[in-house]
């Protein structure tokens, strides 16, 4: 499983969402994702979750990849829909909803990250944060240090995996707990070791605080102006619905599925 | 010309490297050949200003390391072992760019450099393909590519072929060896393995932080090897 895993990884597409300007993607991301946490009834999710149905239809993401992105989280869905089931079966349907939210998130960002390469991501916190100089919080090197972490994903799966092959060559247990502590310590030694040596290869090519460059320049076109009135609206509508409760259909409905 | 002067480093109370001295020619193909812990990669590391000496210096066309990091780092550029380890960005093209935009080169210019040197590699097709994706072979040869692009005078080879199978690793030897011969610049190879200095012009032989051996390869011989604790 650890070998299929291409968390947050980049795919080049031609699609209009992987054209649009980081900004407005991340700013996207934050908002869709404040708004799935404001969603209380079924029919405001099942809309919700066809405007990302949209969203990833535009930007010709395969299912498969975004299957991929769940999977690690099954146990955690899994975990939250127990507890409900056993401590409080009489909230199991607020379960599914907080399940529901999980997997939103988890999509709407791996909408971002399929479709931003690290370097626009950098770019675009580096100037969303700029004003994060007036505390002295270097912008690049925070924008960089979120871009590596997602650039890692994959790399730390794959020393996972080959530390986890070595442990059960020898016959390990990964369901003693003495040999879970076998697998993690190789690991964190790893990650440290690769970090800096990330670091070395970072500051022998140049590497500054101030950017000196752009290999891509950010800016925003006409359709970057479009996609985020399309999507203000959505999230003024959505916000409209949930605080008024006025869109028609549900309150003609029973209150056991409006509620 | 890279000279170093009477070098002693130390990490915590071990001396690594004692009393190193040497001199690194323009344009030369130098190999530094050692076992396991023998102070090779620690002065390697010296040669880029990624570690300062303890006592004596470490001076890059007339740049004392001590004094100006960032020029002697435009000037000596360092691939290291790992590939997966020194790529930076998730894309190929723009991973290779990392070192163009911290100079500050022009975007249009950096677009064109990048090109050259993919092109020059022969890894243009690989351009827009995420760098997790990639072989052991191709992202050496990205590795690599980032540090060209930035036209250093000499590039340090800190074993670059331990990772690779033999296809890839011949390859990357003939790439190295093409980079000395045909555009002149300085090449410091890091090995353990006496293959790989096929192509170098001159041998340091490196035993327990002391330089054992200096001269043209040709002059190596078995009794040198041994001393070293390498296969001869």
């Amino acid at each position: 499983m650890l070998k299929k895993l291409t968390f947050g990884q980049y795919a080049h597409k031609d699609s209009i969402i992987h054209k649009l300007d980081p900004r407005i993607k991340i700013l996207a991301v934050v908002a869709l994702s404040a708004t799935a946490f404001l969603l209380e009834t079924y029919y405001k999710f099942v809309i919700f979750s066809l405007f990302v149905l949209v969203l990833i239809a535009i930007s010709k993401i395969s299912f498969s990849s975004l299957i991929r992105n769940l999977r690690p989280f099954f146990f955690v869905f899994v975990f939250i829909l127990l507890m409900y089931i056993f401590f409080s079966r009489n909230q199991l349907d607020q379960g599914i909803r907080t399940i529901w939210k999980f997997i939103l998130f988890i999509i709407i960002a791996s909408i971002l990250t399929f479709t931003t390469t690290i370097t626009n991501m950098v770019t675009a916190i580096e100037k969303l944060i700029a004003p994060l100089k007036l505390i002295k919080i270097n912008p690049r090197t925070t924008a960089l240090l979120i871009a590596l972490t997602i650039r890692f994903v994959p790399a730390l799966f794959l020393y996972a995996d080959r530390i986890n092959d070595a442990r059960l060559a020898r016959l390990g247990n990964l369901r003693n707990p003495n040999h879970i502590k076998l697998l993690f310590l190789p690991l964190l030694d790893r990650i440290f070791k690769s970090a800096s040596t990330l670091s070395d290869a970072m500051v022998s090519r140049c590497y500054t605080e101030k950017r000196g460059a752009y290999f891509n320049i950010i800016r925003l076109r006409y359709y970057d102006y479009a996609s985020f009135i399309i999507l203000l609206i959505f999230i003024l509508l959505m916000l409209y619905a949930s605080l008024m409760n006025l869109l028609i259909p549900w309150s003609l409905l029973p209150e056991k599925y409006s509620s | 010309m890279i000279q170093i002067k009477n070098l002693y480093f130390k990490y915590e109370d071990e001396i690594i490297l004692k009393n190193i001295s040497l001199k690194l020619k323009d344009g030369c193909y130098t190999a530094i050949i050692g076992a396991n812990g023998s102070g090779k990669t620690t002065l390697a590391k010296h040669l880029n200003a990624l570690l300062m000496p303890a006592k004596g210096s470490v001076i890059v066309d007339g740049i004392d390391t001590k004094n100006d990091q960032f020029s002697v780092r435009k000037k000596v550029g360092f691939v290291f072992q790992n590939p997966e380890d020194q790529l930076v960005y998730s894309i190929v093209e723009e991973d290779i760019a990392f070192g163009l935009e911290n100079l500050g080169i022009e975007t249009k210019e950096m677009k064109t450099k990048v090109n050259e040197i993919m092109k020059e590699l022969n890894i243009e097709y690989l351009a827009k393909k995420n760098v997790n994706m990639l072989s052991a072979g191709q992202k050496q040869l990205t590795a690599l590519a980032g540090i060209l692009v930035m036209s250093p005078k000499y590039i340090v080879f800190d074993e670059p072929t331990t990772l690779l199978d033999n296809k890839n690793k011949k390859n990357i030897m003939e790439v190295i060896n093409k980079l000395n011969k045909k555009n002149k610049i300085g090449i410091i190879l890091i090995t353990n393995l006496l293959n790989d200095i096929k192509y170098a012009d001159n041998a340091v032989v490196m035993g327990n932080g002391n330089i054992i051996f200096d001269d043209k390869k040709s002059k190596l011989n078995k009794n040198i090897l041994k001393k070293a604790g390498l296969d001869a």
